[in-house]
């Protein structure tokens, strides 16, 4: 029973994912701001902002609808608990069909995200909710392929770590995976939701302090959940903790690179992108049906 | 379009995609932008009125905070059309020296713009890539002039500083250097498939609304206008160096890339060409004080377009009306036609197309062009834009 509460709690559960999630922020900060030639802020830097962020006065809009706190709470609850079905290298929470419950709990981030956005009534906050749902359309089918693929493949029950490297087998899951962890977490060339240039970051336009604080983590702890299911199905799995590091620095380093190397696509263009992408994901779901 | 169904979308005046605070009213209809409202006014600063109560040497320093990119050719506008009215002229010297920080104005210029169009289309590298070789020219101005920003090279009747053989020698290098990464962004901006994929087809201005818009500068010659004041009416020496004038006819945001950049390949062929035609000599004349009655307009070619001053003396050392028109203002209504039918995504890197620097072409009098009214800002007017 200590062990389990450990393990959902400690490591690796809660605050691990969350300790690493803010530590893999700071380094991909880091790596974005060398490859561009800049000196780029320390890697704990994102500690200093996210505990500036929660001193801060927390200021709700007049106008704001009910659910303005709410939803960014459910949405860091939710990816947190998607984090905690992934299997690193120990089962914590399993159950029949917990790779839907994977799927569901990060959608819901995401939703809950633009929800939160929607319900702060501001203009520029609801044309990026209104982007972030559409987007949602766009990646969320090839996204929900890529998951099943393998679990289809080997016939289970329930999400397992796979110790062979299934990318070699269905590479084309394995790369829509990659594609659409770059539009959920919102990553160039798919930062179109929160885009700074049109819509002033989008739908967090009106949060301050402790909101924006878990609006943030949640875009840091979904990029770190998503590598780590990545790792877990398609890259071998992690065996230890420095397998785990290792491989999940290497996915970093792939999603930082798309960073640094694209300027940001329309929101048409991107549809079209992800409608393709599905296209072609599909002879891979039609290879293990 | 049914008006009703319109969602009105404000862009400023504090916007992070406009440097300076500036209002645009946008009209949408889904994510397709409808109609645009241009409102200016929002940084006047007075300065036309400021001028007329300072001599003529106090006005250069005021003259050089219009803008703080341009502030170069704004100085050399104004020193060429008082020396018009005082009837003299600077030495050759001075001449070659004033079109070299001319043009090196125009290189960290147009640079800055490429990042900053990186910037717009959301890619940050572009941006801190030709900011990064920006730097080479801004530590160039700094070794002439010894300031980053408002150089206060010109003043009436020559330039301030001399162009040392050292420091000629290092312009050359860094010159040589400018020109590989120009090419590596004119390669950039034609290529990669992203940044094409949103500047290609986008914020079209077609020759005919050019003209009808009175666009100026790179925008004009983005549409296939040829307008280079360097060529069509030059001032200073620009008839003595050989350089070709850039026009493009895609009419669209990569066309003024493109001229941008490949002028920015011009303007390094005029600098060597100045330093090689300079030959020793005074830097400045003596003028006097007081400058004689009468009036002038004069000239040239800013980073953004035709620039233009007009001078009247009355015979003290004051001038009695300086009258200044910015690019920027001749540039911005051509927003309207790029704008129309485009989508809310494109905005930000079209409004940004024709290098906008709306603190200089704030101005006293507001045009309505419906109405066809004009009016003057005064303290009633400033109560109502106050909420």
């Amino acid at each position: 029973m200590t062990s389990m509460l450990f393990e959902i709690l400690i490591y690796p559960g809660i605050i691990f994912i969350l300790i690493a999630s803010i530590i893999y922020s700071g380094i991909m900060r880091k790596l974005a701001a060398r490859m561009q030639s800049r000196i780029g802020p320390p890697i704990y830097q994102v500690f200093y902002d996210l505990i500036k962020l929660i001193g801060k006065e927390n200021i709700r809009p007049k106008q704001a609808k009910p659910g303005f706190t709410l939803f960014p709470a459910i949405a860091l609850a939710s990816v947190l608990i998607a984090g905690l079905l992934i299997p690193i290298h120990t089962k914590i929470i399993y159950f029949t069909g917990d790779y839907i419950a994977i799927i569901y709990f990060l959608l819901f981030s995401s939703a809950a995200i633009f929800l939160a956005g929607y319900a702060s009534s501001n203009n520029l906050a609801i044309v990026g909710s209104i982007r972030g749902i559409v987007m949602i359309f766009a990646y969320e089918l090839p996204f929900i392929i890529s998951v099943l693929v393998p679990i289809l493949a080997f016939n289970l029950n329930s999400i397992q770590s796979f110790d062979t490297w299934l990318i070699a087998y269905y590479p084309l899951a394995a790369l829509s995976m990659f594609i659409s962890i770059l539009a959920k977490v919102e990553i160039p060339p798919f930062h179109i939701p929160n885009a700074h240039q049109e819509l002033v970051d989008g739908y967090s336009i009106e949060f301050t302090g402790k909101r924006l604080a878990l609006i943030e983590l949640t875009t840091m702890v979904k990029t770190f959940v998503l590598i780590l299911l990545m790792i877990t199905l398609y890259l071998g799995g992690a065996q230890n903790i420095f397998i785990l590091i290792i491989k999940s620095l290497s996915v970093l380093f792939a999603l930082t690179i798309s960073r640094v190397l694209f300027a940001r696509l329309r929101i048409e263009q991107a549809l079209r992108f992800y409608w393709i992408l599905a296209l072609i994901v599909a002879i891979d779901l039609i290879r293990v049906l | 379009m049914n008006e009703d169904t319109c969602y009105t979308l404000p862009l400023g005046p504090q916007h992070p995609a406009l440097i300076e605070p500036e209002y645009l009213k946008i009209h949408l209809d889904g994510e397709t932008i409808v109609n645009v409202d241009i409102n200016l006014g929002y940084m006047h600063r007075g300065i036309e009125k400021a001028l007329q109560q300072r001599t003529y040497q106090q006005d250069q320093f005021l003259i050089e905070k219009i803008c703080g990119i341009c502030s170069s050719i704004h100085t050399l506008t104004y020193c060429n059309a008082i020396e018009k009215l005082l009837e003299v002229d600077i030495p050759e010297r001075a001449k070659y020296i004033r079109m070299i920080v001319a043009e090196l104005e125009r290189l960290h210029s147009h640079m800055l713009w490429v990042g900053i169009a990186g910037y717009e289309i959301g890619f940050d590298t572009v941006f801190h890539m030709s900011w990064r070789d920006r730097e080479l020219v801004m530590e160039l101005l700094e070794n002439i002039s010894g300031k980053r920003v408002g150089y206060s090279m010109n003043t009436i009747g020559g330039v301030r500083r001399d162009i040392s053989k050292d420091m000629a020698e290092n312009i050359r290098t860094i010159m040589d250097k400018i020109d590989i990464r120009l090419n590596h962004y004119i390669n950039v901006f034609v290529k990669d498939s992203t940044i094409t994929k949103r500047t290609k087809n986008t914020g079209i201005l077609t020759q005919k609304d050019a003209i009808k818009y009175s666009a100026v500068g790179p925008v004009a010659r983005a549409s296939g206008i040829s307008c280079d004041l360097r060529k069509k009416a030059p001032y200073l020496l620009y008839d003595n160096v050989d350089f070709k004038e850039i026009t493009h006819n895609t009419n669209d945001v990569e066309s003024r890339a493109v001229v941008r950049l490949k002028e920015l390949l011009e303007s390094t062929k005029i600098i060597r060409q100045c330093l090689h035609l300079m030959q020793k000599g005074e830097l400045t004349i003596k003028i006097p004080d007081t400058v004689p009655e009468g009036e002038t307009i004069s000239h040239g070619e800013a980073p953004r377009g035709e620039i233009f001053y007009y001078a009247r003396s009355d015979g003290t050392d004051k001038p009695y009306r300086i009258k200044i028109r910015t690019p920027t203002l001749s540039n911005i209504h051509s927003l309207q036609a790029m704008l129309k039918g485009q989508q809310l995504a494109d905005l930000p890197i079209i409004v940004a197309s024709i290098d906008p620097c709306f603190s200089c072409t704030d101005r006293i009098t507001l045009l309505n062009t419906r109405t066809g009214m004009s009016k003057s800002v005064d303290a009633t007017y400033l109560k109502t834009l106050k909420r």
